[in-house]
């Protein structure tokens, strides 16, 4: 060995010493190894608790690719207008909100309007019984595949919808009471009349950071942990969406959204310029609202109005957002909590460690063990939460495994703890007590836990 | 302009990581560290991020007077007053986007005062209306068609050369309803921090929910500082830059572009030294008894980035093509100032306060 490797090796060997010498249980740090399970995003983790938690660029982007982030970066806080305009012109003429960061607020979770609120960080998906040509859910005549509340002055908007919540109390086997609200929508100030059969689907913006790393993971991977017709008999199957891809002209497994009904990151942030803003682009080139009344034949409208390098840039970013590392994972009460969300079977759907694909394109996302707590396929989850609402493959009480990671951040960087697919759980103890259908029995265990279980549990998910 | 804090924790991970080893032998874990700690958060909560609330909510007020007086007699007069109170609420508005966390964020205060570009086209629909112009209209509009923007445009009118015969009758109402908006937006931000998040922040560690412990709201405060540096240089300034495109720039119609930004910086140093209303104690402090040139590191690079800016003598819609080279030092100057926050000012942060 030459000297120079000697000596770095001597200087190694000295800091790992120091660091094991010095380490108690609760200063394991999070370069114990590069799989632990401190590190939620692998080798793309951030390590900020604060408010900028979910903001991230990946610490390793080349200087190009940290530029084209930050194009992505300044297009999803771009304020749309109306047309004509020299900036950010095209907006609506009706639509959800005014740009991408209006609901997904510091790249995190929508809040639900308080009393007499617009629904600012929702959206609602409609759609008639029935499937389309793709096995899609087939837009309702005249208002489309989702309700838009807003429209530029002197157009009409589709309409909005008013919110109620019953709360009924609940007892866990304790004794301890919990409460849990349940909404009831009602559309208001419709611009024209609704079929009667219409079916309605609330959504809360979703957190976008960490997309990347979901996108990487491959479709042996999450086929892998299907069990449709749970064949192993352990009560929970796992169901893959199959969704129409639009560039590739065919179904393809569906994995973003609520429903898992977008396959890609680039059509979901296609769509959600056509339909949330109304932006048309090379994926969506007609205006969402074309065929209705307010549908005003602009001349702008014969070209996209989002470019496709902006569209591509948007992507980018959200594809190269990291993910928050955990915090106190060596805490005793968030180990013992750890242990019960994988006794009481959460795990089985919240899939603690899932290993992603090798990407040429993207070596950042390529071959990292990440903790994003979901298997990203469909689950039954009962009557309670059920929507009702078929979208392709996933029945009206299935739902696509939530990731869990950066959950405990969601108070910090958004201000609030409203969770499921459409806010009404108001803490996490609500959000689990909510479960039912394939993850009653892991919810009838939290049920049956004492409180010092419960708050170790509820513990565990704030770490992660 | 909703805000993107953006840095890179690439340096900072490893350097965490050897503060994190040995924290039970760090001499600076003593009980004078603490109180310091303590001294510094309740300076910079109360002084500073709470103190610029007030500030600002007494500008805003200042401006409605003059809004007011413009409405009850329009002359030129009257109008630049208006213009000066307007300035003055952009001068505390832009330094605090240097501490751009809480309830400005998390209320979505920052979209619906200042967002940029205006809505021309609803800013005419809206004035050639018949609809009544009040506070509830303009609070009920998009976040393009309220704030700042809208306000400095009918002051300054486009091209910035406006006069007060020019000022119609219905660009007066929008002109107070605006306003009012902004009052009662202030004063939402101001009453979140004096009803709560001051004590949050003062009380990090100490039961404070937002913050379970003091470094984490250090870590909060440098990255709100290193992250207005990056919106400055790699957004505010490098994409009408890059652009070649005056119409990008942030403050045209009042050509306060370079004042703004010039604001932001300031904003750090403010926070830096605990020092807005009144001078405290402040990150300086914490500095400054450990590490003596890492401090004269970001005051010098704070001095040559506010002296960069100050080095642009034309408005900055002009500047991005006449003088190219001084904005580009410009940004230079503010990178590299951002560099020193985030790859050292942080990583002592993060270990000092463990």
């Amino acid at each position: 060995m030459r000297k120079t490797t000697i000596a770095i090796l001597f200087i190694l060997a000295t800091m790992v010493a120091l660091q094991v010498a010095c380490r108690k249980a609760d200063s394991v740090s999070p370069d114990d190894n590069p799989d632990s399970e401190w590190l939620s995003g692998g080798s793309q983790t951030a390590f900020d608790e604060g408010g900028g938690a979910f903001s991230h660029a990946f610490a390793t982007l080349p200087a190009n690719l940290l530029r084209v982030h930050e194009i992505g970066d300044g297009q999803f806080n771009a304020t749309f207008v109306s047309a004509p305009a020299p900036l950010n012109p095209g907006l609506g003429p009706i639509f959800n909100n005014v740009a991408c960061s209006s609901c997904h607020v510091s790249d995190g979770r929508g809040k639900v309007p308080g009393l007499g609120e617009s629904a600012a960080n929702m959206l609602f998906r409609l759609s008639i019984p029935g499937e389309g040509e793709h096995g899609n859910p087939v837009p309702v005549p005249g208002y489309g595949d989702q309700l838009q509340t807003r429209a530029l002055l002197g157009k009409t908007r589709e309409g909005d919808i008013a919110i109620t919540y019953t709360e009924t109390t609940y007892k866990f086997a304790d004794g301890a009471t919990y409460k849990l609200r349940a909404p009831t929508y009602t559309f208001t100030a419709l611009y024209t009349a609704m079929p009667g059969n219409v079916m309605l689907s609330p959504r809360v913006a979703a957190p976008v950071f960490g997309l990347g790393l979901l996108e990487a993971i491959t479709d042996g991977t999450i086929l892998a942990n299907a069990d449709p017709d749970d064949a192993d008999g352990d009560g929970i199957s796992g169901k893959a969406n199959m969704v129409w891809d639009v560039l590739k002209n065919k179904k393809v497994l569906g994995r973003f959204g609520w429903k898992a009904n977008q396959p890609s990151l680039l059509q979901q942030v296609a769509a959600a310029y056509n339909g949330d803003i109304g932006i048309t682009n090379s994926l969506f080139p007609k205006e969402s609202s074309e065929g209705q009344t307010q549908f005003d034949s602009d001349p702008n409208s014969k070209s996209y109005e989002l470019t496709d390098s902006l569209l591509h840039s948007v992507q980018f970013y959200v594809r190269t957002l990291s993910v928050p590392a955990r915090r106190n994972a060596a805490d005793n009460k968030v180990i013992a909590g750890k242990g019960l969300f994988r006794s009481a079977g959460c795990i089985k759907c919240h899939k603690a460690d899932i290993r992603t694909g090798v990407d040429v394109s993207l070596p950042q996302v390529s071959n990292q063990l990440i903790h994003p707590y979901t298997d990203l396929l469909l689950h039954d989850m009962g009557a309670g939460l059920a929507d009702n609402r078929p979208d392709f493959m996933a029945s009206g009480t299935e739902w696509r495994t939530a990731p869990l990671w950066g959950i405990g951040l969601t108070q910090k960087v958004n201000g609030h703890t409203n969770f499921l697919h459409d806010g009404r759980a108001r803490n996490i103890i609500e959000a689990i007590m909510w479960h039912g259908g394939e993850a009653a029995s892991a919810k009838n265990k939290v049920n049956n836990m004492s409180k010092t279980e419960r708050d170790a549990l509820v513990a565990f998910v704030e770490s992660l | 302009m909703n805000t993107f804090i953006k840095r890179s924790l690439a340096v900072v991970l490893p350097l965490t990581l050897l503060g994190l080893s040995c924290s039970k032998n760090n001499p600076d874990n003593n009980a004078d560290n603490s109180t310091l700690k303590t001294e510094v958060l309740a300076n910079i909560s109360a002084n500073v991020c709470a103190a610029s609330y007030e500030d600002m909510y007494a500008k805003t007020q200042e401006l409605q007077a003059a809004v007011t007086a413009l409405n009850i007699t329009t002359n030129d007069d009257n109008l630049a007053t208006a213009r000066v109170k307007w300035k003055a609420i952009r001068t505390t508005w832009e330094q605090s986007e240097a501490w751009l966390f809480g309830p400005v964020e998390s209320e979505n205060i920052d979209p619906r005062i200042d967002t940029w570009p205006v809505d021309f086209n609803a800013l005419e629909t809206i004035l050639n209306s018949n609809d009544v112009l009040n506070e509830a209209y303009v609070d009920g509009l998009d976040d393009a068609l309220k704030g700042f923007h809208p306000i400095e445009y009918l002051l300054w009118g486009q091209n910035g050369a406006k006069t007060a015969a020019q000022l119609k009758p219905r660009e007066k109402d929008f002109l107070a309803a605006l306003t009012q908006n902004l009052v009662k937006l202030s004063k939402e931000v101001r009453d979140n921090w004096t009803n709560g998040y001051t004590a949050q922040l003062a009380n990090a560690g100490k039961g404070s929910g937002e913050f379970t412990t003091q470094q984490a709201a250090f870590v909060q405060i440098a990255d709100a500082m290193a992250g207005i540096c990056g919106e400055v240089a790699d957004s505010k300034l490098k994409e009408p830059f890059d652009a070649q495109d005056p119409m990008l720039e942030e403050s045209p119609f009042a050509k306060n572009s370079i004042t703004d930004f010039t604001n932001n910086i300031k904003g750090i140093l403010a926070i830096y030294q605990g020092r807005f209303a009144a001078d405290g104690k402040g990150i300086e402090d914490v500095v400054r008894a450990n590490n003596l040139s890492l401090d004269a590191e970001i005051k010098s690079k704070h001095a040559a980035a506010i002296a960069a800016l100050g080095a642009i003598d034309k408005p900055f819609g002009e500047a991005i093509v006449s003088e190219q080279s001084k904005v580009q030092n410009a940004m230079t100057k503010i990178t590299e100032l951002a560099e020193v926050l985030d790859s050292k000012l942080k990583p002592f942060l993060v270990q000092y306060t463990k």
